[in-house]
């Protein structure tokens, strides 16, 4: 189980306009809450905030905030972003509460490289990148590997092929797929580029209503 | 190239392309993407030319995700006709997108490549557009 530490205070203005105050302040907007506690709203401290991210998986660790002196286990349970700037926007901590299992969704990763990307020119496509787990806080693992070494051309492996570490219990469908090795792509190159402009507009989809008799062509008119 | 198989009008309104993307701004399939940067309509020429570029610099191996479809009827009114006499008739398909969107992403190849592949297809686009990589990628190395 990882751990990281974490400075917040106490914030009283909630709202858009409190918001981005504080994000030109420099600190991000935070919301903490959990079983039998009230929602609290916080300030973290951004470079702070950004720089734990960097050294940790976020989902996975367990973050001991100290709230204007006092201190709290929490889990990150979300991170809104920019869409395109990058930078957080808010976070979302939730408390631990001792004895008391949680729901994450921890990393899968793909270790080694299959037989049929390797010999056949296949290429892995990894469907599913995280699987639901109820564990222990205290037992979260970083991630969970897979060994796809022996994967050939078309085989696949399922969430059942995952070794659940101790004491975690995998919640997802045991059926559903985490990676495929497809067979190589058939370049299918020469159709579309042949016909060139003529078709491209004239080939007009169908409508799915049908045009009233009278209006046909002359419906700007 | 891409465009709608069955739509309910044949003609649209131009619209106005306010703010930025909500969805479809991470990248959801593949490992790198392709971010647009700035309003605008991609049309199907283009998507089809960066496609492409793309599979042509990945050649075989990896593979090619499209995450924008241009369902945007444009109209255009002939060479030399006077003003009036109604709307043009449907000539092109654009994907109206926004700033955050990505655009098209990419599985199955080493990160140098994605770049150059994407650096290709991205000047056959209309948008400014930047190359994104998958987040826990970063997370994945800890």
């Amino acid at each position: 189980m990882a751990t990281a530490q974490l400075t917040a205070t106490v914030r009283s203005e909630g709202g858009k306009g409190a918001a981005r105050k504080l994000r030109n302040a420099e600190k991000i907007p935070a919301v903490i809450y959990g079983h039998h506690r009230e929602p609290q709203m916080l300030a973290v401290d951004g470079r702070e905030l950004s720089r734990m991210l960097e050294r940790i998986t976020p989902e996975t660790t367990v973050v001991e905030l100290n709230i204007a002196g006092t201190p709290a286990r929490t889990l990150i349970r979300e991170i809104q972003r920019h869409p395109f700037k990058k930078s957080i926007l808010h976070v979302d901590f939730q408390e631990l509460v001792a004895g008391e299992k949680v729901t994450v969704d921890v990393p899968i990763v793909l270790v080694g490289t299959p037989e049929g990307v390797r010999n056949a020119g296949g290429v892995l496509d990894q469907i599913m990148r995280e699987v639901s787990v109820e564990v222990d806080p205290s037992n979260i693992p970083n991630r969970i590997d897979l060994d796809v070494t022996a994967l050939g051309l078309n085989d696949s492996l399922h969430v059942r092929d995952l070794v659940a570490p101790q004491g975690t219990e995998i919640l997802d469908d045991p059926d559903a797929t985490i990676c495929v090795v497809a067979p190589p792509r058939v370049e299918a190159e020469a159709a579309p580029t042949g016909e060139g402009a003529a078709a491209e507009g004239a080939a007009e989809p169908e409508l799915i209503r049908k045009p009233k008799a009278e209006e046909g062509e002359g419906e700007g008119e | 190239m891409l465009s709608p198989k069955r739509v309910k009008f044949r003609k649209m309104f131009k619209g106005r392309t306010k703010g930025i993307a909500s969805r479809g701004a991470t990248v959801a399939f593949g490992h790198y993407g392709l971010q647009a940067l700035e309003p605008g309509w991609v049309s199907a020429r283009q998507i089809e030319a960066a496609r492409v570029a793309l599979t042509r610099h990945i050649k075989r191996g990896g593979k090619v995700w499209i995450r924008i479809f241009p369902d945007k009827p444009i109209t255009k009114k002939p060479a030399e006709t006077r003003m009036g006499k109604g709307k043009g008739s449907p000539e092109a398909w654009v994907a109206v997108v926004k700033p955050g969107r990505v655009m098209f992403e990419l599985e199955g190849v080493d990160r140098k490549t994605a770049e150059k592949a994407m650096a290709l297809a991205s000047a056959k686009l209309s948008v400014k557009s930047k190359f994104v990589v998958r987040e826990e990628a970063h997370t994945d190395a800890s």
